[in-house]
């Protein structure tokens, strides 16, 4: 039963880094048509960052951790400005040229960081005992903390500031939005920069628990993409529940069944909604 | 007219010119063609219906493993082995077709994204029956090893290819996707069902995956997870982009250019991925048509000076 638990409380860390991950691929989504292959480089990159900032620069990680998102929030407005913005209205140029930047930013991660994981440090050490049942470290549960405290400052920010109203009328009709003046290039360019300041967010939550590697990316985008299948295209509340979801099944899975097939559970899961419910748990029927 | 002054002198070239190369040449010559054959029939659903599957490569790794594993465990021949491999790639295909295309171009990049990754899983971690990392030994074509042989196959088979494809896409057929691609709407309204040609395409495609990665695997004997990789679906995508998508020619010459190229960079260092990647970053950028489209405009300037 402990076990059980401790295995539970594993998907629910995961399930919540992964709701953050795949908000950044759903908001992108939702605002430009665009599915960002990339996302999971962003990631991985994020990791690196922390790992480098921390370790060879020495910085405080509580510093370097904000520092490295912050650098992916810069990339991710560079690569709206320079690569995707002139393909808008094309959605397979966008594709073919997301997915020619992930193998660039996979292939330049080997070249400059090398093919060996690096986990960045922990913030604190030590283990808490939860309910008298098993002793769960601290790191997670912290990461657990920060994680909470992204989704709802990202909750707060599409839900009640000027920019999510303006995020959410370009999501239903970008014309109309425009009409009433919103200036949907900035609005785009800057959901982009968080999009993948949430990847990021996600990358430098997880390297201290999981170490990041330059061939591990796509697992990640994989992961990020189900979510965003199984919650429903464009839905914030669908990539809490989906990513809870899948990462208790994926931890339940791994230990009870099998570690190598870890993804499969995923795949299982994004090939059953395609049959059952295309539109996801929360997506609207169209 | 024009096109047969071309394309003459080209079939007799490629007829003549393996007498005078030598072996490595010829292995360079040979993985061209199998390169042809994959981003020629990648570019028949990029190109010409604008879906993106990034499953390409993954169909050839299922060609290529079940051919190969029907050959080593019951000893069924290649000859064989390569129509069953096609076969389950197409129904493979459809499959994933069904399920994706009527939801849309971002689902099926997305899935066919996720079945790649989980094939390589799959054929990694299974290595009773593949062997994983270190390759699963299968017969080749001939009793007698002979490259000259492998590369008159390649060719013969390319040909083939090649023509069903220009038939296809200067058939009724293939109107119906170019209005797909171009309006889906007016296609839809004009009594094309758009999804059905979508999947019909996208299963041609897959098929024609999974027969050349048959060929490749039974002429290098030797077949691993890199076969199914993205790395590989990658230089298909870069060939299509590169040599232009959407034309005839694009992909064929997109194919000879990286491959050769790749065999110099070689020598550097595996830096040819990187190296490609950026190209066709620049590429989709600035000149979506590709060497195609930039040899086309410089040809009409000269034309009407």
């Amino acid at each position: 039963m402990a076990e059980f638990l401790m295995y539970f409380t594993n998907g629910l860390v995961i399930g919540v880094i992964n709701a953050i991950s795949a908000i950044g691929v759903s908001l992108i989504v939702g605002i430009m048509r665009v599915i960002n292959f990339a996302h999971g480089e962003l990631y991985i990159f994020a990791g690196y960052f922390s790992y480098h900032l921390s370790l060879t620069f020495g910085l405080s990680p509580i510093l370097a951790m904000p520092l490295s998102v912050f650098f992916i929030f810069l990339i991710g407005i560079l690569m709206e400005r320079l690569l995707i913005r002139p393909t808008y209205g094309d959605e397979m140029y966008s594709l073919i040229i997301t997915f020619v930047l992930s193998i660039v930013l996979q292939n330049s991660a080997l070249l400059i960081f090398g093919p060996y994981p690096n986990k960045p440090p922990a913030l604190i050490s030590g283990s808490t005992q939860i309910f008298g049942l098993f002793h769960y470290g601290n790191q997670r549960l912290l990461s657990f903390g920060i994680s909470i405290g992204i989704l709802l400052f990202v909750f707060y920010l599409i839900k009640k500031t000027w920019f999510g109203k303006s995020v959410r009328a370009i999501s239903q009709d970008r014309e109309m939005a425009s009409l009433m003046g919103i200036d949907h290039w900035r609005i785009n360019m800057i959901s982009f920069g968080l999009g993948a300041a949430l990847a990021g967010s996600a990358g430098v939550i997880i390297a201290p628990i999981f170490p990041v590697t330059p061939t591990g990316s796509s697992a990640i985008s994989l992961t990020a993409f189900v979510v965003v299948v199984l919650g429903g295209m464009g839905s914030l509340k669908g990539c809490v529940v989906g990513g809870l979801i899948l990462g208790i099944l994926e931890n339940l899975g791994a230990a009870y069944v099998s570690t190598m097939y870890r993804h499969i559970f995923a795949f299982i899961i994004l090939i059953l909604v395609l049959v059952f419910r295309p539109w996801g748990l929360f997506g609207q029927k169209t | 007219m024009m096109k047969t002054w071309i394309s003459l002198p080209l079939i007799f070239l490629l007829i003549f010119l393996p007498f005078f190369l030598s072996q490595y040449w010829l292995h360079v010559m040979i993985i061209s063609l199998f390169y042809v054959m994959m981003a020629s029939s990648w570019n028949l659903i990029a190109g010409y219906t604008g879906q993106i599957s990034f499953a390409h490569a993954a169909f050839a790794g299922v060609g290529a493993y079940v051919s190969g594993m029907l050959a080593v465990n019951i000893g069924i021949p290649p000859w064989l082995g390569i129509f069953v491999g096609t076969f389950v790639a197409s129904l493979l295909g459809v499959g994933l077709g069904y399920l994706c295309i009527r939801m849309g171009g971002i689902y099926l990049s997305l899935t066919t994204l996720g079945f790649s990754e989980i094939l390589r899983i799959i054929i990694t971690n299974e290595d009773r029956w593949t062997r994983g990392t270190m390759g699963l030994q299968i017969p080749g074509f001939f009793t007698e090893y002979s490259k000259m042989s492998y590369y008159f196959l390649f060719l013969i088979v390319s040909a083939v290819f090649l023509f069903i494809l220009y038939r296809l896409i200067h058939s009724e057929m293939g109107l119906s996707f170019r209005a797909v691609l171009n309006d889906e709407l007016a296609a839809a309204s004009s009594g094309i069902d758009t999804i059905r040609v979508r999947i019909l395409a996208f299963t041609i495609s897959s098929a024609m995956a999974g027969m050349a990665g048959g060929l490749y695997g039974h002429y290098l004997m030797l077949i691993t997870p890199d076969i199914p990789s993205l790395g590989q679906m990658f230089l298909v995508l870069a060939m299509a982009v590169i040599g232009g998508m959407g034309s005839f020619i694009g992909p064929i010459l997109g194919a000879f250019v990286l491959e050769v190229l790749s065999e110099y960079i070689r020598i550097y260092g595996e830096y040819h991925v990187l190296l490609f990647g950026l190209v066709a970053l620049g590429v989709a950028r600035f000149a979506p048509e590709g060497m195609v489209g930039v040899i086309k405009k410089r040809w009409k300037v000269k034309e009407s000076p």
